[in-house]
């Protein structure tokens, strides 16, 4: 059983938690998330004006 | 620790060891309800009797029963009907978690006559009326106008009050306070509603769902990769940190956090935090975007209801900002003499929200293969499996799913007087889905004892939180709202 002050504690974590600097595999996510993303949405946008059209 | 909250969130954190899962145990208690209202078009009534809120200035007629058939049986005793169903089958659901069930009905009786209170005072007439013709109807010269929806807000701000005045009470409600249960139920009930709403406007509701598909693209590909970017460029957080904190601002709040956490073996201390801070800017959005949306959007009613679905993190937060931005720009509509039939906005809302849920198991799989393969390879016997995707599946959504397509099948080969019909029982079912809202919004504001949360300096995560959300989430889910839903119009009511 853990007492209530052996509990961890939010502000001790984030006191003990070190640096890492972003790693190529990190950037290339974010990168590739963005770029799949933006690409994507343009192609709904395209296909959605192209055939969904509704009475507005 | 903020006790409720943590405790809540922790159960959610370590999953069931026991029983039935909380989401298994919404799609039953929801198709108790569907099933019931769907015997209305057999002939049946048998949730006639749920009492709900109307308009009101004398409280003996705050309240009537959902059928005409009913009016005759005091109300009390339907009261005490609503709350007798909703204790057995909810007791029931304890038991199959293997939660005390004498302590369950015992906090959830206190529980849902607090919630109830707050849903009748919601339509207090100077609170909720919102046209002339009702102010003169009651013989009032002014009214605040937030419309019934208000009773939300009211259970919400209770809450909230009991978390931070009188904590120990807000614990004792203990398992009771399942907001992730109730907001379940109501979004499998809330299926039914969708699916009427769809059969009877097949065009408009494939419309919406197919412009729904860029939510996925944005929650999981933009907004996911700027917040995470966020996190660890400019607030130096860890990847333990960042990628959990990442899914709870982009997704969907508590689950997502929750999937990604585990995804990447985070600290169980790190899905509980971020959590419970997704659970406090869910309450901040609900009682801001609906006002801003009616500020903003009063000519576009879709797409404030695709911003609530893309912007307010957590279910229950997102369908009920959607409910509450629809009596807002809806009685502004009726000032105007334009009468919109109803569901629409909290349907999109949902439709949004619930296509974004679909993809959480997917993404975390994603993750912990980016995790196990580049970032922190496993350790031997500890592979990743495919099943971990339908583990971590919110299993609800098979529940909205299936009610949403048996109404949407039987409206599509009905005839118009079936059709009205099945609308009907839709209603019935209704109640209950508001009464679930009403319960999860008391519930969280339970959990958020915003003072704990502050003492166990959860500063630094809010700073994430508060920069992206309000600098980025909100104001890129509004654009792409409005590029996919502007010039869509709900349709003219009957």
């Amino acid at each position: 059983m853990v007492g209530e002050e052996d509990k961890p504690r939010i502000g001790d974590a984030m006191r003990q938690m070190g640096a890492e600097p972003l790693l190529p595999v990190e950037k290339k996510l974010i990168a590739w998330s963005l770029i799949l993303g933006i690409v994507l949405l343009a192609i709904l946008i395209w296909t959605g004006n192209a055939s969904l059209r509704v009475e507005r | 620790m903020a006790q409720h909250a943590a405790a809540a969130n922790s159960a959610a954190v370590a999953g069931p060891t026991h029983g039935w899962s909380e989401d298994w145990l919404a799609v039953a208690a929801g198709f108790v309800v569907f099933a019931a209202a769907i015997a209305f078009l057999f002939g049946g009534d048998l949730l006639g009797w749920a009492m709900s809120p109307r308009l009101w200035l004398e409280i003996g007629k705050s309240v009537r029963p959902g059928s005409q058939a009913y009016a005759h049986v005091a109300p009390v005793l339907l009261l005490l009907a609503t709350y007798a169903f909703l204790l057995v089958m909810l007791t029931i659901g304890a038991a199959l978690l293997r939660a005390n069930i004498g302590r369950f009905a015992a906090s959830f009786t206190i529980l849902f006559w607090l919630a109830y209170f707050c849903w009748v005072l919601g339509s207090y007439a100077y609170i909720a009326a919102t046209t002339p013709g009702d102010m003169q109807r009651f013989g009032i010269g002014w009214s605040l106008r937030l419309t019934g929806e208000s009773g939300y807000v009211i259970a919400l701000l209770l809450g909230l009050a009991i978390a931070n005045l009188l904590p120990n009470f807000a614990t004792w409600f203990g398992t009771a306070a399942r907001p992730e249960l109730y907001i379940k139920t109501a979004i499998v009930i809330l299926g039914g509603t969708v699916g009427v709403k769809a059969a009877e406007q097949l065009g408009l509701a494939s419309t919406v769902m197919w412009r729904g598909l860029a939510a996925i693209v944005e929650a999981y590909l933009i907004y996911w990769a700027v917040v995470y970017f966020v996190a660890r460029k400019w607030f130096g957080f860890s990847r333990e940190w960042a990628a959990p904190l990442a899914s709870g601002i982009s997704i969907c709040g508590v689950s997502a956090a929750i999937a990604t956490a585990g995804a990447i073996r985070a600290r169980p201390l790190v899905a509980v935090m971020v959590s419970s801070l997704v659970v406090v800017f869910a309450m901040v959005e609900l009682l801001i975007l609906p006002f801003a949306a009616r500020a903003l959007l009063g000519d576009e009613p879709l797409v404030a209801g695709a911003w609530m679905g893309l912007a307010v993190k957590t279910d229950g937060a997102a369908v009920a900002s959607g409910a509450i931005t629809e009596a807002l720009l809806y009685a502004d509509a009726l000032a105007r003499g334009i009468r919109y039939d109803r569901g629409w906005i909290v349907g999109t809302a949902t439709t949004i929200k619930i296509f974004i849920d679909v993809f959480i198991g997917v993404w975390a799989f994603i993750l912990a293969y980016i995790w196990t393969r580049h970032i922190e390879p496993r350790r031997p016997g500890d592979e990743l499996r495919g099943g971990e995707m339908w583990e971590r599946f919110p299993k609800f959504i098979l529940g909205f799913a299936a009610t949403f397509l048996i109404v949407l099948l039987i409206g599509l080969h009905s005839s118009p007087p079936v059709l009205a019909s099945l609308n009907a029982a839709m209603d019935q079912a209704n109640v209950f889905r508001q009464l679930f809202f009403v319960l999860t919004f008391f519930c969280i504001g339970l959990m958020a004892d915003l003072r704990v949360l502050w003492q166990e300096g959860i500063g630094r995560l809010a700073a994430v939180y508060v920069v992206s959300l309000f600098g980025f989430v909100i104001w890129a889910g509004l654009l792409i709202s409005w590029i996919f839903f502007s010039g869509l119009k709900p349709p003219l009511a009957g």
